[in-house]
């Protein structure tokens, strides 16, 4: 039990303890004194010249051959369209939030674009239809360099060396998927663009954190909750990243809690409430806002109507439902179609069979059922149970109990405790003459959404009709009745009151035209609060998104993606052979994966090592691990993990935003493998000690006690040799990625890494 | 001896503040007073052996204290059983789940083979107590029907609410293991005691209340292998040890939900095994002793017991039954009184035959004359375990082109590796089918249907005959039945007919999708068939064949089967399931389920938990998540407001049961399956423990006076709507509405109006 790596271990414990400081507390113990900023400079200096470097490269490699294809591909076919809406101003509906969209709107504004293409199909031209599709891609394309550019300032903040910081944002800058999708009119760009600027804005956050509540520290505070809720109004995945901010907060606020930190409650308080308004109220803010523009650009009624309820339609310029509503009178004939199944309501002159097939027995009464194209039979008069004035039309409003007369056969409809003809659990529904059995024939009138005052009109309100005497509603499901009743779907009593199934829509007014009178009225357009608006669209969103689930053929699982079994066909030309196929850079993802499995293993091996008292990782080695690539890994998870418990259809670029922050992890476990020595500290300054005592070198007395990672000869061969194999996996790849040049067959069989890679031309 | 170390000094101190746990250092004595023990012990009394008590010098008390636990939990069984059993054969219609599950007992009696998603322990309990009640398994189970007088209904819903009844002692002695007050083990009790919900579903032939008795055994055993943790490899350590493995291994075979128990016991022994890790001083060899017991036992042992399960499972039924079609063709073949040992042994053109997948839970190629709604809307083609004239597949000659040569028929042609054949649908007609449009729902694959007629078809009705292997004979050149399996390869496409487990929408009424391959991977059991039922009177009859299928093999099949299945089970957005309910419903009583139907002239049973238990269970839960974070954060900045050890079992104590809750209720939430009111039952259990651990914790520096007045308050309180809700569970005649004020919440469908 006496080996030297325990006696390691007990060093740094006591190290700890004098002083004073708990494991988590990075108080860097034997930094205090040999900092050595001097040696700092010249790495200072290479730093800009790196960075320099990957951003020039990244330039040339986004946008090369940034016109070609002059054709939609893949999501542009969404995505520009959405753009065009914004520059029309017509409402329209997408399951992801404004603001990258918007984004790409103002590009298409400023360059003069009006936003008249459809962008209907894949493989339609730009050049024909006169879309300015370079500026609209130059927009992700360009922001994609600011993420190669962000990518080396993450590191190079977290305190890598240059090589480190170099190899990282190379790695990514010749990644084929990010490439491939970021050059394109679509939305990750923007995503990844936010969703590292608030990486990066942390880290910097969180250097300061001795300075507490200084400009800088409430700056790089505020910058976070900007970009985090800019990363949030791009795509609802940015929920992820605030997941991750938010844990690392509450780890952050739980050490500061420690009593061995030596804040009183107040002050912990106070540090609680900065992170409340900089982190949850000021993104809140931001990503409201860019509702509040979305709403006061889309004026005009678009194909988003249908989406949304009747009430915010109303607000829209020229929406049909508006123009298509009248209000319903009693006396009034109309025709009610049911929402779901978008049948209408029908009785005609025949009857339910005595006996069933299954031996069950009906009334023998008159067949209720609903068909697809209304007739001279589907006309139903509303009638009055009160007194009503005869002088001039009484409408009909929410709780209104009503007779239904089927005008055809003039008889009442009527649904009594009687099993219906398909559902032995559901009623019958039937007509019976006129005054017969009253109390069996009244309904209630329920609508949807209502105010009080508001009136039953076609389109604006869906109902549903509750049975008074059994209390159930009028309903129909797509099944239909057999020959002798026409083959008409079946109409039932259902017992289920609250089913979302059992609205109905009066769609029209015998002898009355809504298009005339809607003309000659010209209704003003109503306006709700924003709030309202927000939160029905939010709704919408996330109700529709988790719907989307109709399978596609480039869909694929989770557990595919970092394996990159599987990718996406984005565009493909027959005449010349060119194709864009969307994957990564197989050497690279793979490369990420064995740098991830590298970690986990190295840090559950140290833990239980250390359960045993033995230091295997050396303490601040550990620390530089759990705090800096531990804060990748938990990006990486987080924007991984929670797709596999998702149900709706996925894709590869889903992965994207894993992948970058994969990288980043790769970039670590690459300084913690071949850059031995342990590693200034991040934070350029300590607490209890002014900002201009710490950028003065403290003397060469201590240089020679450095703490900088110097790199190796082995480590540059190393990084060489990762870079090389990464550029030549990219290029060989490159047709794939930028759409040209044609390939033969054969050489598209070679670049058929996998058998999943489904690519066009392979026979 | 390693069992002489101990955590606490053996005169451990009475805390001034807190009343003494009845057993608070019970475990000072044990080692010391260990010959004592020896001699045969029934396992309650070995329970108790562990309680000892060195502080009771004289014999008699000693005796008295030991007499009085026995005393309350055999006063409690009795309660207990007196509520379970009382008027429950009033009403002798068969109500609910009975249906089902005294129809599966019944299967056991009739030995044939029957198919079920759950595993087969519950039922083979409902098949025991159909047999000591001298039943036969001849009556249908029919729901709502009156049980015939031969039929001793009575003595099996006797023996299921037995289980339940059990509940409460176990209840008792788990809670006095979490050492908690006397008060507070006699009120958990009370509150499983007085839950409606439990009494109403122990009085009825269903799974629910073994499954529950077997996961509340799973936590008792595990709580008194816990407080012998000092006692590391002694004996009693072994016998707990061991015991939980079987209690978890049972609760697995009678519904899958013991998953849940055993992620519990798991996640538990993690911790423990963690902890142990860090103990630098235990030797290295005890350390992997810990480690090789807790495999044998909690996971060994829980694996065997399942496994025989199911081996009995087999061997009870052994005679072909309506099941038989979710099991290999195999299988089926060795099941007394099934036809396909009389199939033809070679097939040959002009066959009528059956096709199977050889997939683990692979079906029968099926079609029927309803067609695919999207793609090429043709005829569906599906796989389907129901055997029905439906699967049936005649042998026909292929299409050949016109320049082709008609090859010569001359009687019998056997079918060789490599033929070409057309597969026609018999019931319709069709013709076995594919195209280059995407199946589906697996869209990367082409889609198969049933197209054309004897007459109308093309190329793409021809599929090549690839023999794989045969399992009875080396030579692979003649297809025979059962044994031989092959694949389908269309000619004109080059890809696999194939199947999975996918299941198509209401539109393909559930079956299993149905695809042709692209990929020509050789190493696919989907796209595997071989011959189930083979039909042709022109072939000789077959010699007596004994074909046997290896357990494993068949066990393996039917699980993926009852996987599947239960996977089936999906909310069905077409109709609504006025049973079902949403998990968020559960904890808050708002929802109860009409377990028959609901006329005047008949019992009627409402399944509603006892609200007052429910609410102050789900209380108690929020109270003990912000008394935890309240504590963390005094900890965490140095506040102490235990005792080193009061607060230790506070903690484990709380986990637990906070922990056992979770895992029971958390998972039903990403379930895609439909969810009832039942399935919250075992992890109500948990938090029943709750209410009555918290009240002890809050209440112990409180006066005894107010003790009792908090105790006698809950108690009364639980007691009171018991008695008031009992109707519910020991069946309702007459009208409901007179029952309408009990519908405490509009919510409850307890009457028809709203």
């Amino acid at each position: 039990m006496t080996d030297p790596a325990l006696r390691k271990r007990r060093n740094y414990d006591e190290n700890s303890l004098q002083n004073g400081s708990g494991i988590n507390v990075d108080d860097y113990t034997d930094d205090t004194k040999k900092v050595n900023v001097s040696n700092l400079s010249p790495s200072k200096y290479s730093h800009l010249i790196g960075l320099s470097i990957v951003t020039i490269a990244g330039f040339f490699v986004t946008f090369y051959k940034i016109w070609y294809p002059a054709e939609v591909v893949f999501d542009e076919v969404h995505f520009g369209k959405f753009a065009g809406y914004y520059l029309r101003r017509t409402y329209f509906f997408d399951v992801h939030p404004p603001l990258a969209k918007m984004m790409l709107a103002a590009v298409g504004y400023m360059v003069g674009y009006d936003g008249h293409f459809e962008f209907d199909n894949i493989g339609d031209s730009y050049i024909e239809n006169n879309v300015p599709y370079i500026a609209l891609r130059a927009l992700p394309a360009s922001l994609n360099v600011f993420c190669i550019a962000l990518m080396y300032s993450i590191m190079k903040e977290s305190g890598y060396s240059v090589c480190t910081c170099f190899l990282t944002a190379s790695l990514y800058l010749l990644d084929n998927a990010i490439v491939a999708q970021h050059r394109l009119i679509m939305l990750d760009s923007m995503l990844i663009f936010f969703m590292l600027a608030t990486v990066y804005s942390y880290i910097r956050f969180r250097k300061v954190r001795h300075q507490e509540f200084s400009a800088t520290w409430w700056a790089w505070l505020l910058a976070t909750g900007v970009t985090m809720a800019l990363t949030l109004s791009v795509k609802m995945v940015g929920l992820f990243l605030v997941a991750a901010i938010g844990i690392c907060v509450i780890v952050d606020l739980w050490d500061l809690l420690d009593i061995k930190r030596g804040i009183s409650i107040d002050h912990f308080i106070k540090h609680f409430y900065a992170r409340a308004l900089g982190l949850i109220a000021v993104p809140a803010f931001i990503y409201m806002f860019w509702f509040y523009v979305h709403f006061a650009i889309l004026v005009e009624s678009g194909p988003g109507d249908t989406f949304m309820s009747s009430a915010f339609q109303e607000t829209l310029k020229n929406s049909a439902i508006k123009m298509k509503s009248l209000d319903i009178h009693y006396n009034d004939d109309i025709r009610l179609m049911h929402k779901d199944t978008e049948k209408y309501l029908h009785s005609h002159d025949l009857e339910y069979p005595l006996r069933y097939d299954d031996g069950r027995i009906s009334s023998q009464g008159q067949q209720v059922t609903a068909i697809t194209v209304p007739d001279d039979n589907s006309w139903w008069r509303i009638k009055p149970t009160k007194e009503i004035s005869e002088d001039e039309p009484v409408p009909i409003i929410h709780g209104d109990i009503v007779q239904l007369e089927h005008v055809g056969t003039e008889t009442i409809l009527l649904t009594h405790d009687v099993a219906s003809p398909l559902m032995s659990t559901n009623e019958e529904v039937t007509t019976v003459d006129l005054d017969e059995r009253y109390n069996e024939t009244l309904f209630q009138v329920l609508f949807d959404d209502h105010n009080n005052g508001d009136i039953w009109q076609t389109y604006m309100k869906a109902v549903r009709l509750v049975h008074m005497d059994t209390k159930v509603a009028i309903w129909t499901h797509p099944k239909n009745l057999p020959d002798w009743g026409l083959g008409h779907q079946e109409v039932n009593g259902n017992k289920n009151l609250m089913d979302k199934s059992n609205y109905w829509v009066a769609t029209e007014i015998d002898g009355l035209n809504a298009t005339e009178i809607n003309l000659e009225k010209k209704k003003e357009i109503k306006t709700i609060p924003f709030i309202f608006k927000f939160v029905e669209l939010l709704g919408r969103m996330l109700s529709h998104n988790s719907g989307l689930t109709k399978p596609h053929p480039y869909q694929s699982n989770a557990i595919s993606w970092p394996l990159l079994s599987r990718g996406i066909s984005y565009w493909s030309k027959d005449d010349t052979k060119e194709q864009i196929y969307m994957t990564g850079n197989v050497f690279g993802w793979y490369l990420s994966m064995v740098g991830t499995i590298i970690y986990t293993g190295a840090i559950i091996i140290d833990t239980i090592c250390r359960r045993r008292d033995v230091a295997w990782i050396e303490e601040p080695l550990r620390r530089r691990l759990i705090q800096s690539a531990g804060f990748f890994i938990l990006l990486w998870l987080l924007h991984y993990i929670p797709f596999f418990a998702m149900g709706r259809a996925l894709f590869l670029h889903h992965y994207l935003p894993a992948a970058a922050c994969n990288y980043l992890l790769l970039g670590a476990v690459f300084q913690y493998l071949f850059i031995t020595s342990v590693d200034s500290p991040t934070s350029d300054l300590r607490r209890n000690q002014s900002a201009l005592e710490e950028i003065h070198p403290v003397g060469p007395a201590h240089a020679q006690t450095s703490t900088q990672a110097q790199p190796t000869t082995k480590t540059y061969i190393i990084a060489t040799i990762i870079l090389a194999l990464q550029f030549a996996c990219f290029v060989f790849l490159s047709p794939l990625t930028y759409g040209s040049p044609g390939l033969s067959i054969d050489e598209v069989q070679r670049r058929k890494v996998f058998s999943g890679w489904d690519l066009q031309f392979a026979k | 001896m390693e069992n002489l170390k101990r955590r606490h000094p053996p005169q451990q101190k009475i805390s001034s503040y807190s009343p003494p746990p009845p057993y608070s250092d019970i475990y000072e004595s044990v080692s010391l007073n260990g010959d004592n023990c020896s001699g045969t012990y029934s396992t309650k009394e070995k329970s108790h052996r562990i309680y000892k008590d060195s502080q009771f010098s004289s014999r008699a008390l000693y005796f008295l204290r030991e007499y009085k636990h026995t005393i309350i939990a055999i006063t409690l069984t009795a309660i207990s059983l007196w509520t379970r059993f009382r008027k429950i054969d009033v009403s002798d219609i068969v109500v609910w789940d009975e249906a089902h599950f005294g129809k599966f007992g019944s299967f056991y009696l009739k030995n044939e083979f029957y198919f079920d998603v759950h595993p087969p322990l519950g039922k083979m309990l409902v098949g025991l107590s159909g047999y000591l009640a001298g039943y036969n398994g001849s009556f249908g189970f029919d729901s709502g029907k009156h049980y015939p007088p031969e039929v001793n209904f009575k003595f099996m819903r006797l023996f299921n609410a037995t289980w339940g009844a059990l509940l409460v002692p176990l209840a008792y002695l788990t809670a006095t293991q979490f050492k908690m007050s006397q008060k507070a083990s006699l009120l958990a009790a009370t509150m499983v005691l007085a839950d409606t919900a439990y009494l109403c579903i122990s009085r009825f032939i269903l799974l629910d209340s073994m499954l529950l008795f077997f996961t509340c055994l799973s936590l008792f055993t595990l709580s008194v292998f816990h407080n012998l943790q000092d006692q590391s490899f002694s004996k009693s350590w072994w016998l707990w040890l061991v015991l939980t493995g079987l209690s978890l291994g049972c609760v697995l075979s009678v519904k899958w939900v013991g998953l849940f128990a055993v992620a519990l016991v798991g996640l538990y022994t993690a911790e423990d095994l963690w902890e142990k890790l860090g103990d630098v001083q235990m030797p290295k060899k005890k350390y992997m002793g810990h480690w090789i017991a807790r495999i044998i036992c909690l996971i060994v042992i829980p694996a065997i017991v399942y496994l025989a399960s199911f081996k009995v499972h087999f061997a009870i039924l052994r005679k072909s039954g309506p099941g038989d079609g979710q099991m290999s063709s195999l299988f089926q073949a060795q099941l007394e009184g099934n036809s396909l040992s009389k199939n033809p042994l070679e097939v040959a053109f002009g066959s009528n035959v059956t096709i199977k997948n050889v997939a683990y839970g692979g079906g029968l190629l099926h079609s029927h004359p309803h067609l695919y709604p999207s793609g090429s809307t043709q005829q569906q083609i599906t796989c389907y375990h129901h055997k029905d004239p439906n699967n049936e597949w005649g042998i026909a000659e292929p299409r050949y082109e016109e320049n082709q040569d008609v090859p010569e028929v001359d009687g019998i042609r056997y079918l060789k590796d490599g033929d070409v054949v057309r597969l026609v649908h018999l019931a319709t007609g069709r013709n076995l089918h594919t195209h280059p449009i995407a199946a589906p729902i697996t869209s990367s694959h082409w889609e198969v249907s049933g197209y054309g007629n004897a007459s109308m078809g093309d190329i793409q009705d021809n599929w090549k005959i690839e023999i794989v292997k045969d399992l009875t004979h080396n030579d692979k050149n003649h297809l025979r039945s059962l044994s031989t399996r092959f694949r389908l390869r269309n000619v004109q496409l080059g890809c696999l007919l194939g199947s999975h487990n996918t299941i198509l929408p209401q539109w393909g009424y559930k079956q299993y999708e149905v695809y042709c391959d692209k990929r020509n991977q050789t190493d696919n059991d989907k796209t595997l068939w071989n011959i189930e039922e083979h039909k042709n009177e022109k072939l000789p009859k077959p010699p007596k064949n004994t074909y046997k299928s290896k357990f494993l093999d068949d066990f393996i099949q039917l699980n993926v089967a009852m996987w599947t299945s239960n996977n089936a089970l999906i909310p069905d957005p077409d109709k609504e399931d006025i049973l079902a309910s949403t998990p968020l419903q559960w904890p808050f009583v708002s929802i109860g389920l009409r377990m028959c139907g609901w006329g005047d002239k008949q019992f009627k049973f409402y399944l509603l938990g006892n609200p007052i238990v429910w609410w102050l269970s789900s209380g108690s839960l929020v109270a003990f998540s912000l008394l935890y974070s309240f504590y963390s954060i005094r900890a965490q900045r140095q506040i102490n407001d235990m005792k080193p050890e009061k607060s230790e079992n506070f903690f484990y104590v709380g986990k637990t049961l906070f922990l056992g809750w979770f895992l029971h209720y958390a998972p039903f939430f990403i379930m895609g399956r439909v969810t009832y009111l039942h399935h919250y039952f075992p992890s109500l259990y948990f938090s029943i423990f709750m209410a009555p651990f918290l009240l002890d914790h809050l209440t112990a520096k409180a006066s005894a006076r107010t003790q009792n007045l908090v105790f006698g308050a809950v108690f009364t309180a639980v007691i009171g709507t018991f008695i008031y809700f009992a109707p519910f569970a020991y069946g309702m005649m007459g009208p409901i509405s007179s029952y309408a004020g009990r519908r405490w919440l509009t919510k409850w469908n307890l009457l028809d109006t709203f």
